[in-house]
């Protein structure tokens, strides 16, 4: 039987990238076709390809690392560099979103009444559930390092007690936010004010929405034995996706929130 | 060696003896249930108090043509309503959808 002669895990051939691909062109297209023909069937086939993908190819990585040993030291390194970049890209990505709200903010058009917020729009008071839901985002920030040091110290059912804690926390975010998007005296159909804040806010909601579900995946590893006091980087990964949504969070509420009203 | 300096040694040594312990997770366990619980405690609280002193407050409709665009139908229902819709916050383009609160 062959063995490799160096520390690099090269990875067998999968279907998923390719399956993944089409996914996001089904999706993308299919969107578009909702909204001009009226037929949903792309975009849900694209959906249901997605997760699809999404669960097999990350089974794949979890059979490949905690299983088969593949991710030695060094391809622990080129994961971490991975989703530092990742993770890098989503802030640029929200970065958009802010210079779009400050562009119109900053200078509002007399179409608006020449102010911000613009005439006729009743904002959200930032010291009633949005407050709440920093101290929410902030509070999980605690609990989910105090997950980190309790899987470094082998405390198993400390580690599982505040992961779930976090997840709970991340679950009572979103319930609020979607009380607040269906209690909300203005829609984003509400001039430039309801796009910026219905796209910030709701692309912030998505990422915290799949934030939860990596750390639920954690979670389930973590009762499955999968986490080492050494090795662990799908749990750090998840937590440092968690820390750049909750800084994503207190950007949004200084300045579309508070600043903002 | 001044006492000022003295002191200052002191309280140095008292927080390095401390740190031995390196933040691990009996110090995140602890600052869970002392501050961070709490403080969404108290952020509930003060929620839910301001939530009743306003109580149910439609705000007045004014036909301002920079509000309730509606360019594009929304693909759904009547394309006349948004995702969230709540019929007694959330005017319609003409005014609100009833008369009752």
């Amino acid at each position: 039987m062959a063995h490799q002669a160096h520390a690099y895990h090269m990875v067998d051939p999968s279907p998923w990238p390719l399956t993944g691909a089409v996914a996001a062109l089904l999706l993308t297209s299919g969107t578009a076709i909702w909204m001009h023909f009226n037929s949903m069937s792309l975009m849900s086939l694209g959906m249901i390809l997605l997760l699809l993908t999404i669960y097999q190819w990350w089974r794949d990585i979890i059979r490949e690392g905690t299983f088969q040993g593949h991710h030695t030291p060094p391809v622990q390194k080129g994961l971490r560099y991975g989703m530092i970049l990742f993770i890098t890209s989503e802030v640029f990505f929200f970065l958009g979103f802010f210079w779009a709200f400050y562009h119109s903010s900053l200078a509002p058009t007399p179409e608006l009444g020449g102010c911000w917020p613009p005439t006729g729009i009743t904002t959200l008071d930032p010291f009633e559930v949005p407050l709440l839901n920093t101290a929410v985002l902030l509070a999980s920030g605690v609990t989910v390092t105090w997950a980190h040091h309790s899987i470094m110290e082998g405390q198993r059912k400390q580690a599982i007690q505040s992961l779930t804690l976090t997840i709970l926390l991340g679950f009572y975010f979103t319930f609020l936010q979607g009380m607040e998007y269906y209690e909300a005296p203005f829609t984003i159909a509400d001039g430039v004010y309801g796009s910026t804040f219905f796209v910030a806010t709701g692309f912030h909601g998505l990422h915290v929405i799949i934030g939860s579900s990596f750390l639920a995946v954690c979670l389930l590893r973590q009762v499955q034995f999968h986490f080492t006091s050494k090795h662990h980087f799908g749990f750090e990964a998840a937590a440092w996706y968690w820390h750049f949504v909750d800084v994503v969070w207190l950007f949004l509420y200084i300045s579309i929130y508070w600043w903002g009203s | 060696m001044s006492s000022a300096t003295l002191v200052a040694r002191r309280v140095l040594a008292a927080a390095a003896s401390h740190g031995a312990e390196e933040a691990g997770a009996k110090t995140w366990k602890i600052l869970t249930f002392v501050l961070a619980f709490p403080g969404v405690g108290v952020c509930m609280a003060n929620a839910y108090m301001k939530m009743q002193a306003h109580g149910d407050h439609q705000p007045e409709f004014l036909p301002y043509s920079h509000l309730r665009i509606r360019t594009k139908k929304f693909p759904w229902g009547d394309g006349n309503h948004s995702l969230f819709h709540n019929g007694h916050t959330n005017a319609l383009p003409d005014g609100y959808e009833s008369s009752e609160h």
